[in-house]
């Protein structure tokens, strides 16, 4: 990175920082410390809400996915819209009505204490765990690449969205992500616009289409009923709807963005925006990986994307074999490359038999490329158990630093770094008040002040971002980092949505019935993880049924109609 | 019969969208899933056409 880049990354990052503590300095009310000034419009809780969910990873590691398998990662987000509506119309206006600060303050208000506690511990443990994955995981994969301190960028970077979001509460957070948002979409078209620029000339957009389709990467729906299969229409319909629905119902970091609209109006306005634009941006992002993966057909890629793959391999005593690999990965590319120039005259001269030919030994030797990239890695595999040969977060990352220009690099790492702030900062804020509200006023201090609130969220929102830096600082690169994220989402969202089905749709059942059901549902769900193979975005559903029908069975068993006045109120 | 003014209030609150072209909470809905099935016909032409 130059010193352009620099001036950039700082400049955008600190800039958007201390705009937002100034925005929001003096909040001194717990209402609008917790919950903003209730001026918000649907534009910016639509933005919000958008922002909580693009972490870094998003845009670091999606571009990948679209590289190494496609279109295919855009079936997760089949479930959205209709999760979205679902909670435009059902969830919010209860919350609103309730006039609740979390969304386990609802669950105490329908069921009962314990209940509450339940639900709060469920977010805070697995949003506790995945705050330190979302700070990690943009750090190792920009560290690896610039060669910065791994530890003092997990800590600056930390305690900037510790300072920000400490001392503006959920204001700042808004304030700060319409920014960061403007700033991420920036970069992003930016990168996509030089990428469509940099394609070989000749190449027309049916030839880019078509070399990727013939490389199977546009396919982006998969009807297969295999439920072994990560990504299918079904998994993403029926699984994603269940995913979705717990992601945006029942974590208070996103609770906490669209309950704070001025107006109920304002609030579903802002989440039916995400229901519309998630899917095609989520689809651009991929494709943005998938036109990567034409540009490195005709320009030579790395053998690994991540670096530190090749140094480890070097530097082991198996630089000779690397040499050899990287000879013969470079030597498969080249003909790879021969051959799909071949194809595009062909196809341009209209000659159907020569470009099938062509592209059918393209493909041939576009394999053997891969498969001498799959021998590499197992060899590194072998050299280092212990770490891991999955390219896909490095890709645009190599491709942004070897191929873009200074200004741009730094305008994207300071997009990778807004979109891992903005994200932070709502799960904070999520994780603080959740504290202080469902433990420290709920259990600790009955009779505690707004302004004991106050303090004790900012106290817990520091606490919380700590935690987070200090998981991150431990934490180790498991799989692809957005399947990371999403994994551990699917392990614990499904019994968290088992309890809010029961508590808006199930009137008979009580605190203690659905309270058990959710244990022993969360406990299946854990021995299901261990000792399946099916796709993880299947886990919400088992997590929620399980939780919704064991609550029924318990109901009849403890007797009597579990209906109470609560319920009736609500 | 006539609802009380309060539940009047609050009905259009609910029902109030806003917008210029949706009158109701129903249309806009029915506006995103069809905003959703459209891009779902998208990708499955997008996957027959180039696969």
């Amino acid at each position: 990175m130059s010193a352009l880049d620099y001036i950039v990354l700082i400049g955008s990052m600190l800039g958007i920082a201390i705009y937002g503590i100034w925005r929001t300095r003096g909040r001194r009310d717990l209402n609008a410390y917790l919950r903003g000034d209730g001026h918000t419009p649907w534009f910016a809780i639509g933005l919000s809400v958008m922002a909580t969910q693009a972490s870094a990873i998003t845009f670091l590691s999606t571009p990948g996915q679209g590289y190494l398998g496609g279109l295919g990662f855009v079936q997760i987000y089949f479930g959205l819209p209709i999760a979205l509506i679902v909670i435009a119309a059902v969830f919010l206006p209860i919350y609103r009505r309730l006039n609740v600060f979390t969304a386990y303050e609802f669950l105490g208000k329908r069921f009962d204490g314990k209940t509450r506690l339940l639900g709060a511990a469920l977010f805070l443990v697995q949003r506790g765990l995945g705050a330190g994955l979302t700070i990690y995981a943009p750090a190792i994969v920009l560290t690896t690449v610039f060669g910065w301190p791994l530890n003092l960028t997990i800590i600056s970077s930390g305690l900037l969205v510790i300072i920000y979001t400490v001392a503006g509460g959920s204001d700042a957070v808004t304030v700060t992500q319409k920014y960061q948002i403007g700033i991420i979409f920036a970069g992003m078209v930016t990168a996509f616009c030089l990428l469509v620029a940099r394609l070989p000339t000749g190449l027309t957009f049916t030839d880019t289409f078509a070399l990727a389709g013939g490389f199977q990467k546009l396919k982006a729906v998969n009807f297969s009923t295999d439920v072994h299969e990560r990504y299918t229409f079904w998994s993403g319909l029926i699984g994603g709807t269940f995913l979705m629905l717990s992601y945006f119902g029942t974590d208070q970091s996103q609770v906490q963005r669209y309950i704070s609209g001025a107006s109920l109006c304002e609030g579903r306005l802002g989440l039916m925006f995400n229901a519309v634009c998630k899917i095609p941006m989520q689809f651009c992002i991929l494709l943005l990986g998938v036109l990567i993966f034409v540009f490195y057909q005709f320009e030579t890629p790395p053998l690994f994307f991540n670096s530190t793959s090749s140094q480890y391999l070097a530097e082991h005593n198996a630089g000779q074999k690397l040499r050899a690999y990287e000879a013969d990965f470079n030597s498969a590319h080249a003909q790879t490359r021969q051959q799909l120039e071949d194809w595009l005259n062909a196809r341009h001269r209209g000659d159907q038999t020569a470009a099938t030919a062509a592209f059918a030994a393209a493909s041939t030797s576009h394999q053997r490329g891969e498969k001498i990239r799959e021998e590499a890695a197992k060899t590194l595999l072998t050299a280092n158990p212990g770490t891991t040969a999955n390219d896909a977060d490095y890709v645009f990352i190599t491709f942004i630093l070897h191929h873009l220009p200074h200004g741009v690099i730094g305008l994207l790492v300071a997009a990778f770094f807004a979109a891992a702030l903005s994200s932070k900062a709502a799960e904070l804020n999520a994780l603080g008040s959740s504290t202080t509200i469902d433990f420290y006023r709920h259990l600790i201090k009955h009779d505690a002040t707004d302004a004991n609130c106050v303090v004790a969220s900012k106290c817990f929102t520091a606490f919380w971002g700590l935690v987070a830096i200090g998981f991150a600082l431990y934490a180790h690169l498991v799989e692809n980092l957005i399947q990371a994220v999403n994994i551990l989402g699917s392990i614990f969202y499904g019994v968290m949505l088992g309890l809010f089905v029961v508590a808006f749709f199930v009137r008979r059942v009580g605190g203690t019935a659905v309270f058990w059901a959710a244990l022993a549902a969360q406990t299946l769900v854990f021995v299901l993880y261990f000792n399946l193979t099916i796709s993880y975005l299947w886990y919400p559903l088992i997590g929620c049924a399980t939780c919704v029908l064991l609550s029924l069975v318990l109901q009849v068993v403890l007797g009597g109609n579990g209906e109470t006045s609560k319920a009736r109120a609500i | 019969m006539k609802r009380p003014a309060a539940t009047e209030s609050s009905a259009r609150e609910t029902e109030d969208t806003g917008l210029p072209f949706f009158c109701s909470w129903k249309s806009v809905y029915l506006f995103v899933m069809g905003s959703f099935v459209l891009w779902v016909a998208l990708l499955i032409a997008l996957t027959k056409i180039f696969s």
